[in-house]
């Protein structure tokens, strides 16, 4: 129970009043990726227009795998230092991220649709993302409200080091399952430049989501300190008056 | 460590089996899944190797849930986990000597689906079906030591048996795509890659055990 | 000295069990622990056990202590028998303990007619029984009793007494959580009364005021630094 403003609070509320210009330069970002993926880059050959759902599926993906890297890394952090932020940060990218694998999954399953003619595929990527989504709503649902909030914490920093060193598992495993593997496109350098902008705009985007969950999650125990802080001063004032009578 | 985590397994062994109800009740589960895959062939026909060996990792998953939700449940009633934190020992020890005891009763309820698979599902042995029970045993080191530890996390909840379930399944996914593979192979399937899935199979349970080591304490202590 | 309090509290959510607890325990010396209901009691023992962290303050000890603990709970496995029971906590703490050993402990505690029946026949005072005899039995440098008493009938009260004795001559420090300080025949046993969030320690029983004369003056216990914000 940590109570009080502490220097710490003062920088990390300052970090969180970056959030929304931030959100602003996330959303005029991916106005510029939208027109970047229909105007600027060239449609693909044998593909055709469900091409496009690439610039979407690969920084969901890609976001999606960050986060799920920096929940093992609170994780870890939380078990070495206790921390009760380090637990506030790996839920929410945990959560966020879950968000991200989700639609990764989906428009994967339509790009699979549009380029093999089937809705799902043993592609090692594809299924490292549905996995992921799988272990990561088992992380979700383990953090439930009603426990002690430190065991909450203790073991979804548990659980969400040990699903995180199964990933390169579970894409090895995946790769080596998989007949198809899935015609590699050649890039025109065009599309290059939309693939690395649209990776670079959803940054802010995920960022945002995820700090502002943090801080939700932040404010909800900080409330809980203050009050218990006052009951603790209460306590010693009553304490003193007793000892004046 | 080993010494004390032997002392546990043996008492955990003995509460089971003095008990036979809990372990039958696994082995009955895992059971019941294959008869009503078989319902999925028509009289006479085979299931491939494939499909059979997958639906025994299938009942043995079950089957692993119910185990260490079990297992763990030994401590939970009267109190003994105080016991056991307060006994001079590394936690560890709880957390493999529950994995310990959790490979053997989960290889007794294998060798149940075995005859099963062969007599609802028409399988037979392969020539090289004497290699089954050295790659059930790694698939099992890994599933036990994952299952030991997340056990634990789920211990207490309501519905942990469903809960251990949706966290376990999708964790062991590289073993079970391994142990179904090696397992085709066991029922007469074709040979790919063996070497690389034994070696996917083994990573795992390196994996599983050198993360377990440093996390199960904390999984393990309840009260902050 | 064995274990020192300093300055211990705990919410339980968001209320405030207790705070600024703080406690000296030397070997061999016994400690009655007191208080109303909801006072903490069992927190506060289970925070010395290192079983719980308190949410400011420490707990120090001189050395790796064996603690042997007795829970509301009996911390036995109704499956095995009363033996065997024994057996797997003795080879757990790696004692060496012979037949004859435990034969005599489960006479002392008059479960010997029923060693090899599984334990969950036991009434609650047989249970009770069995429990305590698992912990004197391994020999604690610290004994953490939670109304040990509870369920007991008056011969085996008499041993609880006894046992408790012992283990204090032996050097073991004890505090023991009970409701009726004032019928514990211990020698030499201070008294602790947890109540209003903070605990009073006096030296014997004959100092110990008993409830019905209110609350003890605030300041016995140890001094409240004022306006402090303490952190884990």
């Amino acid at each position: 129970m940590r109570n009080g403003t502490t220097p710490k609070q003062n920088t990390r509320n300052g970090l969180f009043r970056l959030i929304p210009p931030a959100a602003l330069f996330a959303g005029l970002a991916l106005a510029l990726c939208w027109g970047l993926v229909f105007e600027y880059a060239p449609k693909e050959s044998t593909l055709g227009l469900p091409q496009k759902i690439f610039y979407l599926h690969l920084p969901l993906a890609w976001w999606a795998l960050t986060g799920f890297f920096l929940t093992f890394v609170a994780g870890a952090a939380y078990l070495c230092t206790g921390r009760e932020h380090w637990d506030a940060a790996g839920a929410a990218c945990a959560e966020v991220s879950l968000v991200f694998a989700f639609l990764a999954v989906i428009s994967g399953s339509i790009w699979a649709r549009a380029s093999w003619g089937v809705w799902w595929t043993w592609d090692a990527r594809l299924t490292t993302a549905l996995i992921m989504c799988f272990v990561y709503a088992g992380y979700l649902i383990l953090r439930r409200p009603d426990m002690p909030p430190a065991r909450r914490a203790r073991i979804s920093a548990v659980l969400g080091i040990a699903a995180f060193l199964d990933v390169p598992l579970v894409f090895f495993s995946a790769r080596l399952w998989s007949y198809i593997h899935p015609p590699s496109i050649s890039l025109e350098p065009e599309m290059k430049m939309t693939l690395a902008a649209c990776l670079v705009a959803f940054a802010p985007l995920w960022l945002c989501l995820t700090a502002l969950r943090m801080k939700i999650d932040l404010d909800g125990r900080r409330l809980d300190a203050l009050q218990a802080a006052r009951l603790l001063r209460e306590d010693r004032c009553r304490d003193k008056r007793e000892v004046q009578l | 460590m080993l010494r004390t985590a032997l002392i546990i397994a043996r008492k955990d062994l003995r509460l089971t089996i003095g008990r036979s109800g809990d372990l039958a009740q696994a082995a009955a589960l895992g059971l019941l899944l294959i008869f009503i895959f078989s319902l999925s062939l028509a009289p006479g026909q085979r299931m491939s190797a494939q499909s059979a060996a997958a639906i025994f990792w299938m009942a043995s998953a079950f089957c692993q849930v119910i185990i260490f939700s079990m297992l763990h449940a030994y401590e939970e009633n009267n109190g003994q986990k105080q016991g056991l934190l307060l006994a001079p020992m590394p936690v560890q020890s709880v957390w493999l000597g529950k994995a310990l005891a959790g490979i053997v009763l989960l290889m007794i309820a294998q060798a149940l689906f075995v005859p099963a698979l062969i007599v609802f599902l028409g399988q037979e042995f392969g020539p090289v079906w004497k290699a089954g029970p050295s790659v059930v045993l790694v698939c099992d080191i890994g599933i036990a030591g994952a299952g030991s530890l997340m056990g634990a996390l789920v211990q207490g909840q309501s519905g942990k048996e469903s809960l251990l379930g949706i966290l376990v399944f999708p964790l062991l996914t590289p073993l079970f795509l391994g142990g179904i593979r090696v397992g085709s192979l066991a029922f007469g399937g074709a040979d790919e890659g063996i070497g690389d899935w034994m070696g996917i199979c083994l990573a795992f349970d390196a994996v599983f055990i050198a993360a377990a080591l440093p996390l199960f304490p904390f999984a393990y202590n309840a009260e902050g | 000295m064995l274990l020192r309090l300093r300055d211990i509290a705990r919410f339980y959510g968001p209320r405030l069990i207790f705070s600024d607890i703080s406690l000296d325990l030397s070997g061999g010396e016994i400690l009655l622990l007191c208080g109303p209901n909801g006072a903490g009691k069992s927190t506060l023992l289970k925070i010395i056990a290192g079983l719980m962290r308190p949410a400011s303050g420490k707990v120090l000890c001189d050395k790796e202590l064996n603690i042997g603990m007795i829970g509301p709970q009996s911390c036995v496995y109704s499956e095995l028998s009363a033996s065997e029971n024994l057996r797997f906590w003795a080879d757990l703490h790696g004692c060496r303990f012979s037949d004859k050993d435990m034969q005599d402990m489960l006479e002392r505690m008059r479960l010997a007619a029923f060693a090899d029946e599984k334990a969950g026949t036991f009434s609650t005072g047989m249970l009770q029984r069995l429990n305590l005899a698992r912990v004197f039995m391994l020999r604690p440098d610290l004994l953490l009793l939670d109304e040990p008493a509870s369920g007991l009938d008056e011969p085996s009260l008499a041993v609880l007494w006894n046992e408790t004795a012992a283990a204090a001559e032996r050097g073991a420090g004890i505090v023991m959580i009970t409701h009726h300080p004032r019928e514990a025949p211990l020698s030499n046993c201070r008294v602790a009364l947890l109540e209003n969030r903070r605990l009073c320690v006096y030296d014997g029983i004959d100092a110990f005021p008993g409830r019905e004369n209110g609350p003890p003056a605030a300041g016995t216990a140890a001094a409240a630094p004022a306006g402090g914000e303490r952190r884990c």
